[in-house]
């Protein structure tokens, strides 16, 4: 009897599906440390605001540059919420799999047991269908994840860019140079420490799966 | 794979015992399913979990044409009972399911939609097989809080649930108790333990010593029949229940 991974290509493996779950969590790990590291870009940023101020016209282009790297702490901080909302549905489709293997695995049990019963083939071509259906569902869900993860990653890019401006900026902050170097320092690590995690997410086994 | 033995038949009125696994995976304990035939039709008591489906199906294939299953009786909601639901319902998604009102919302959980269930009231109910009347038996509390056990007059078989069951040694073949003093050693632990109330099994034992039973069928060990009936009445009425150590 053909087996039913080597049946259905599109389905993961029976273990991969629940490996997947285990991914899931690494994922969503990830995700709550990026959304950390989001948090701590708006209040640096809110702190640089009011360092900027101090400094006055020496540090306007600082300020300036605080200020997109709040919006872009917070652009973040939604992102990742979408991509939170896709994880969700991400577990409720890999779930969903789960369960049908199980099905299926009976199913195939009871129809080899029983000499072939007609029905009960009927109820497992059935559910494999529906398997089928869950996997095909479950790829377009990595597919949409794997989009927003590389929007996230432009806009990253874009938080690095800000991060690197802040340090010229910060040279003409006369006497507050030092103070300003410190503080676009600062971004520049946290940015790093998103980008590290966003790699990790890239490289996620989640979605190396076809 | 487990075995269909038939317990009961007079024309086509049939029971039918789905027992033993020797290919039962270890850590699930052993279950006796039972399905009563009358007319072309059965109705399949207590369907197992879902890990045995597929021995369970197979056996009564065996005997049986599953097509021909008009509903599942469910005593109670526990896994070894009714996990198989969703499989049987894969099979023939119109099956309606019997079971206790209290676990009507529960079950589904298992599989099957609020369409599924056939609500049992706590006072129990008539239930029509073909023409065969069936009467669920209320058990409540022995163990499940809402618990019923299927009584068949004509037959004078009673399947009783859990109670009467032995966690019997893996070589214990017989389908019927041959020693009840032998047998009762596997039975008092499990009764002790799992029937919760003392009153419940006083009010049960009351109301089966009404009813005329041949055989008193349980969902685990072995099937007691003539004078071990009331032996087992008798000795269930004198147990103390609802015991546990700490």
């Amino acid at each position: 009897m053909m087996s039913f991974c080597r049946a259905v290509s599109v389905v993961p493996a029976p273990c991969a599906a629940g490996r997947d779950l285990a991914r899931i969590v690494q994922i969503n790990e990830e995700i709550k440390a990026i959304v950390a590291l989001a948090f701590k870009i708006n209040i640096m940023a809110l702190n640089a605001i009011f360092l900027a101020k101090r400094a006055g016209s020496t540090a306007l282009g600082f300020s300036v540059l605080s200020n997109e790297l709040r919006v872009f702490s917070q652009d973040l901080k939604s992102a990742m919420a979408g991509l939170s909302g896709l994880i969700h549905q991400a577990v409720a489709d890999v779930s969903v799999l789960l369960q049908d293997q199980r099905l299926v695995r009976l199913l195939e049990a009871a129809e080899m047991h029983s000499g072939g019963n007609e029905r009960v083939r009927e109820a497992l071509r059935a559910r494999q269908e529906k398997m089928q259906n869950h996997g095909a569902a479950l790829a377009r869900q990595r597919r949409q994840l794997q989009l927003v993860l590389a929007n996230v990653a432009q806009l990253v890019e874009l938080g690095g860019v800000l991060a690197k401006s802040a340090k010229i900026e910060a040279a003409y902050g006369q006497s507050f140079a030092p103070a300003l170097a410190q503080v676009s320092g600062e971004f520049d690590g946290v940015v790093e420490a998103i980008r590290h995690s966003l790699g990790l997410l890239h490289k996620s086994e989640f979605f190396a799966q076809r | 794979m487990k075995a269909t033995q038939c317990f009961f038949q007079d024309g086509e009125h049939k029971w039918l015992a789905i027992v033993r696994d020797p290919e039962r995976p270890e850590a699930l304990i052993d279950t006796n399913e039972y399905l009563v035939a009358y007319g072309g039709a059965g109705l399949l008591i207590d369907p197992g979990g879902a890990e045995v489906f597929p021995a369970v199906f197979s056996a009564l294939s065996s005997e049986f044409d599953p097509a021909a299953i008009a509903g599942l009786f469910a005593s109670h909601q526990d896994p070894d009972i009714i996990s198989s639901l969703a499989l049987w319902l894969e099979f023939n998604p119109k099956l309606p399911c019997y079971v206790s009102w209290l676990w009507a919302s529960f079950i589904p959980h298992f599989g099957g939609s609020a369409e599924s269930f056939v609500a049992i009231p706590d006072e129990g109910m008539a239930i029509d097989l073909n023409g065969l009347t069936l009467q669920a038996v209320p058990a409540h509390y022995l163990h499940s809080s809402g618990n019923f056990h299927l009584y068949d007059a004509r037959a004078k078989v009673l399947f009783s649930g859990d109670v009467g069951a032995a966690l019997l040694p893996a070589k214990s073949a017989s389908l019927f108790v041959e020693d009840f003093d032998a047998h009762i050693r596997h039975a008092e632990a499990f009764h002790r333990r799992w029937m919760g109330s003392n009153e419940a099994k006083r009010a049960w034992c009351e109301r089966v010593s009404r009813l005329d039973i041949d055989m008193l069928c349980p969902q685990h060990g072995a099937i007691y029949q003539g004078a071990d009936v009331e032996r087992f009445i008798n000795w269930f009425d004198a147990l103390r229940v609802g015991v546990a150590v700490g």
